[in-house]
């Protein structure tokens, strides 16, 4: 509770934190912020070659449903993958001024969920552009799986955060396991193809339920499922307090082991 | 927690491991789990302290006592091992200046990156920025990004911002040495003005000036434990004094060494190599006809000495000796300041007309009754002459010795009686 209202006190932090590194990402080239958008746009005309004129997947537009899941996947594997070293690239600041330390994972995973959300943009774009069309009615449950799956993107940051600065081969070891945990989720395939047997399995990975959702809100434009939201919000809970317990009792020590 | 109190420190203590060689990989932890052995060492062995609201309290001390740590722990960079920490308000650390500027982004931007930092708000920030940067005098520069700045320029804007973050609380480490001379007046003000809201202040600092001029009271640690606590000038003094003695035991332990070094291989005796009663800025020439073989700088009771007060004694003992027998010399002996202000000297052969008979060794002693030098490092400097001025041995620098001045506000290089009528 301490906590939650120090981090209030400190939000200009994580604002700006955020901005710096939004602003900060593409500095230096021509384009600059535009990037943010050409990046997603580049790669999802990638994908619509790709899979709809050398490897047909035998699913309707295969692009969109692929795309639509992996937008949410980026910001999700980034906020892991960028948030184990969210302590370690700020050590100077760390060792040498006193904030709240769950600033830097928070501040990190919020540029990743905003640049997300700017990614969304183009989806949206592209969906309205090509007339595949939106369900608005669905679309309002989009915020909401959003926010789920920030909590739970949150709770894995703080904890992949702490756990690095102790022991920093994690830091390649979550590349790797980010790379598994996408094929272990049904990005690039649909969870009814997942072998009967195997299904309880899929249910446990917290990401299942999320990717589940974004898709059915706007790839197959339906009112998504409650309890498949509520399954995903429950597993982000979970993570998300056992990160900022974990985080709060290894940050202690974080000067001495930096 | 006491009414009054904005920092309690009860009973700290606090362990630092210290690797031979670190291995965080696992590859490393895994294979050189030899590698991994570690030395405790305890930093803090048991800091009591409480400070007062609006209080400037220093801590002194010599590198490594554990000063440092004890900020950061204040600061809650670092939590303590055993014991507690109590502070009240909010706290701006001046450990590091300039944390989160980025250097592409212009000044401006910056300090709001910065002050964020010490958890102020938008509105807090919008109300401080002008002030934030009158103070920087970067008026003209402000909207330029920081990387085109020179360095001073940075430290001026860095500091700008955590000066005016009022915090009740502010801490800071050995850095008021930011920008020119003019601009650390400035704030060695601003940090008056601070207390005189009724800001606590700790500064840490290894020069005692500093701390008598702002703070009310000052602790001097040493091997992780509080050695002294009280008025600064006092504290000040004793540190001093104990890091010169400290200093001067080396040197003796040294000295010792030499000589039983020396008594081994004969070493020939060269222009160059300085005799061990001699400091490293010695310098000596003359044709040796006669040789000074010793020279002790003591108090009153005869005790070698290397800090002196203004208005005691000091007393300079020459030991010369020669192979000439029946040669007669003159011996000057001057003082000098550290920054080559040749403050005083004279010679025994024009003072008295007095030439000493060098038929075996002799030893002269020069005696100062009042020494009334103002605060500052001294040298001695030695020759010996004939009559007609022939120099045989002279020696600039021979030892130093420093002064201080138990008054205040006195300037020049040594106190000219006088008196006041009003």
């Amino acid at each position: 509770m301490k906590l939650l209202k120090e981090l209030y006190a400190y939000r200009e932090m994580i604002i700006s934190l955020v901005r710096k590194d939004l602003r900060g990402r593409y500095k230096g080239s021509v384009l600059g912020f535009l990037w943010t958008f050409i990046n997603p746009l580049l790669q999802l005309m990638v994908y619509t070659i790709v899979f709809s004129v050398i490897l047909r997947a035998g699913i309707d537009k295969f692009y969109l449903f692929l795309f639509v899941a992996l937008v949410p996947w980026i910001f999700f594997s980034s906020a892991v993958t960028g948030g184990a070293t969210s302590i370690l690239s700020q050590q100077d600041m760390v060792k040498k001024i006193y904030f709240p330390r769950q600033v830097l994972p928070i501040s990190y995973v919020t540029s990743s969920f905003v640049n997300m959300l700017l990614c969304f943009l183009v989806i949206f774009g592209v969906l309205i552009v090509t007339g595949y069309g939106i369900n608005f009615v669905a679309l309002l449950y989009l915020p909401i799986v959003m926010i789920v799956e920030y909590i739970l993107a949150m709770g894995i940051g703080l904890l992949s955060a702490a756990l690095t600065v102790y022991f920093r081969d994690l830091e390649y070891i979550l590349g790797i396991v980010t790379m598994a945990w996408m094929y272990l989720t049904p990005i690039m395939y649909s969870v009814d193809m997942v072998p009967e047997k195997f299904v309880p399995i899929f249910n446990l990975n917290p990401m299942t339920p999320i990717i589940v959702v974004y898709r059915d809100i706007l790839y197959y434009k339906t009112i998504p499922q409650i309890s498949t939201l509520l399954h995903a919000f429950v597993l982000g809970l979970i993570v998300l307090l056992l990160g900022s317990i974990v985080f709060s009792k290894l940050q202690r020590n974080f000067v001495e082991e930096l | 927690m006491k009414q009054d109190n904005v920092i309690e420190v009860k009973n700290v203590k606090k362990k630092f491991k210290v690797f031979y060689d670190k291995g965080t990989s696992l590859k490393e932890k895994l294979l050189f789990q030899k590698r991994n052995h570690y030395e405790e060492r305890w930093v803090l062995k048991g800091i009591n302290l409480e400070i007062k609201k609006g209080e400037a309290v220093g801590l002194i001390g010599k590198n490594g006592c554990g000063k440092s740590t004890t900020l950061k722990l204040i600061s809650r960079i670092m939590y303590p091992t055993e014991g507690t920490i109590e502070v009240k308000g909010r706290v701006s650390s001046l450990l590091e200046l300039g944390a989160g500027f980025h250097p592409d982004m212009s000044g401006r931007e910056n300090i709001y990156t910065n002050a964020s930092i010490f958890g102020l708000t938008r509105k807090e920030i919008n109300d401080r920025l002008d002030d934030i940067i009158a103070f920087s005098e970067l008026e003209e520069f402000i909207d330029n990004p920081v990387r085109t700045y020179s360095s001073g320029m940075y430290m001026r804007l860095a500091f700008s911002v955590a000066i005016n973050v009022d915090a009740d609380i502010l801490l800071i480490d050995e850095i008021l040495a930011v920008g020119d001379v003019s601009f650390q007046t400035k704030c060695f003000e601003k940090l008056k003005s601070i207390k005189a809201s009724g800001t606590t202040i700790v500064i840490v600092s290894h020069s005692p000036g500093q701390i008598e001029q702002i703070c009310d009271r000052a602790i001097w640690i040493e091997d992780g434990l509080i050695k002294e606590n009280g008025i600064p000038k006092f504290v000040g003094e004793h540190y001093l004094v104990a890091m010169e003695e400290k200093r001067l035991d080396k040197i003796e332990q040294e000295f010792q060494e030499q000589q039983s070094n020396s008594e081994k291989q004969e070493q020939p005796f060269t222009e160059r190599q300085m005799p061990a009663f001699c400091i490293d800025q010695a310098t000596r020439h003359g044709n040796k006809k006669a040789i000074i073989t010793d020279c002790r700088v003591t108090d009153s009771a005869g005790k070698k000495c290397k800090v002196f007060k203004n208005g005691q004694p000091l007393i300079v003992e020459v030991s010369i000796k020669s192979q000439i027998p029946d040669l007669e010399v003159d011996l000057a002996v001057s003082i000098s300041r550290d920054d080559g202000l040749y403050c005083y000297g004279h010679t025994i052969y024009r003072e008295k007309n007095y030439l000493i008979n060098l038929n075996q060794q002799c030893n002269i002693k020069f005696t100062i009754t009042d020494l009334i030098l103002l605060t500052g490092k001294y040298f001695i400097n030695l020759g010996v002459y004939s009559s007609e001025s022939e120099e045989y041995d002279v020696i600039w620098s021979v030892t130093d010795f420093q002064v201080m001045s138990p008054q205040d506000g006195e300037v020049g290089i040594f106190r000219i009686p006088h008196q006041w009528s009003y």
